[in-house]
């Protein structure tokens, strides 16, 4: 089976995950946000060509369920967020588990900022409320937590060989 | 060289995808409400409805322990303002029941409008908002069931929020403590008026436009006054909130009122929509 085959229902499967699971599971009223995790994850493993390409399809399908925001902000934010992840980590040397954890923290941290600019800049200047400091930390934190079982899934999905992939770190 | 054409390509990928994301937005920004993104919102919606439903009624313990763990300052607080109130009415219940009978009255006269002027269409509330930047809930109800955008939605005890957005079966509220929230209100039995803006989830409304020389106080009810309020238009006489606190600012031309909502927006599980014509 390759990529190609397993990308689609896994990015489906994420879909679900945002939409009807993690909305139920907040953290000081904020939920993970799993596709920008995957755009980042994508990047991570598969570099930031597709990072971006994940992020933009991952993006859009966000904003297909997003009934107040901008269409298509999500998935200009994700692929950027994607690519960036994907550029960073192909400069960086692999050698310790925690700097993807970093890494996706960290990226997941500016990507909410980056959407919550774009947003501003769209008119909705109610993304810049006290709201947002506690929105990046705890979405931070959420993708450093879920990060290693996100990017091992991007692996299986993105990687020609699934088996190989789940074992590795 | 391969590296090179490699991030060559990475980057026309990215210049693409970056300038159909700006195209797809600019395509929303124009569209009025009933083009091709409204139309691929309302299919989306539909189509995880009964999956997210699903979701919501398995996971809705483990959410509430969540939301037990996280705000467990929140209902320590909210615990020893039950006792203290509980407290008080123990010491003077005369009070209370006087303080009861009038609230109960004008929630009374504020459902016989309600119920001779429009009907009401009952909703479960299906999910909380998709997105952290969202101040929103859905119902499991839609345009098939006669709602429309700009239609009023009331719990028990008062106003909720107005519909932004339907599809065939669902329907999105924006709920009240949402900034872009602006209700017209009447306070207390000087029937003061002013502008009632949400400041996000768990904080008190805050009313702008009230006279610096307005009778307000801590305690009285504030209601929808039926006039315009920024954006949004509601019926009059809909129960708003408390009022929590009034300020005077020695110089200012108005006074800082902060409203506590009487519906409990975060823990919404049944509503009611109120069918207004359009």
């Amino acid at each position: 089976m390759s990529p190609s085959v397993r990308v689609p229902p896994f990015v489906l499967v994420m879909v679900l995950l945002q939409t009807a699971v993690f909305p139920q599971l907040r953290v000081f009223n904020v939920a993970a946000d799993v596709l920008l995790l995957v755009a980042i994850g994508a990047g991570v493993v598969g570099g930031p060509e597709r990072g971006a390409v994940l992020g933009f399809v991952g993006g859009l399908l966000a904003d297909s369920v997003l009934t107040t925001t901008p269409f298509g902000l999500s998935a200009l934010v994700y692929c950027l967020v994607g690519w960036c992840a994907g550029s960073f980590q192909t400069r960086i040397l692999h050698a310790t588990w925690w700097i993807p954890v970093l890494t996706a923290a960290a990226a997941t941290a500016m990507g909410t900022l980056l959407f919550a600019g774009l947003g501003a800049v769209l008119g909705q200047e109610q993304f810049l409320s006290w709201r947002l400091l506690p929105i990046c930390g705890v979405t931070a934190l959420w993708s450093a937590a879920l990060c290693p079982a996100v990017t091992r899934l991007c692996r299986w999905a993105l990687m020609p060989d699934p088996t190989r992939a789940l074992v590795m770190r | 060289v391969a590296l090179s054409r490699r991030n060559g390509r990475s980057r026309a990928t990215l210049a693409f995808l970056v300038l159909t994301s700006v195209t797809v937005i600019t395509l929303d920004a124009r569209d009025d409400g009933a083009g091709v993104v409204d139309r691929v919102r309302d299919t989306a919606t539909d189509a995880f409805a009964p999956v997210r439903d699903a979701a919501g009624a398995v996971l809705s313990p483990v959410g509430n322990v969540f939301s037990g763990i996280t705000n467990y300052d929140d209902l320590e607080d909210e615990v020893a303002r039950l006792r203290s109130e509980l407290a008080e009415r123990r010491v003077a219940p005369a009070q209370a029941r006087d303080a009861e009978a009038q609230l109960d009255e004008l929630l009374a006269q504020a459902e016989l409008a309600w119920v001779r002027d429009y009907s009401q269409v009952p909703a479960r509330v299906v999910s909380a908002p998709v997105s952290n930047f969202e101040q929103t809930i859905e119902l499991d109800k839609g345009r098939r069931d006669g709602i429309a955008v700009d239609m009023p939605v009331i719990a028990s005890g008062g106003l909720v929020g107005r519909v932004v957005d339907v599809s065939g079966k669902r329907s999105v509220v924006r709920l009240i403590t949402d900034p872009r929230s602006a209700i017209g209100v009447r306070i207390g039995a000087a029937a003061e008026t002013g502008i009632a803006e949400g400041e996000g989830p768990g904080r008190s409304l805050s009313v702008g436009f009230v006279e610096v020389n307005a009778e307000v106080k801590r305690g009285d009810l504030a209601i929808t006054s039926g006039l315009e309020g920024g954006s949004d238009l509601y019926p009059a006489d809909v129960p708003v909130g408390r009022v929590v606190r009034a300020r005077k600012i020695e110089g200012a031309l108005q006074q800082r009122v902060e409203l506590e909502p009487l519906a409990d927006v975060g823990h919404l599980r049944f509503v009611k929509v109120i069918r207004m014509p359009q």
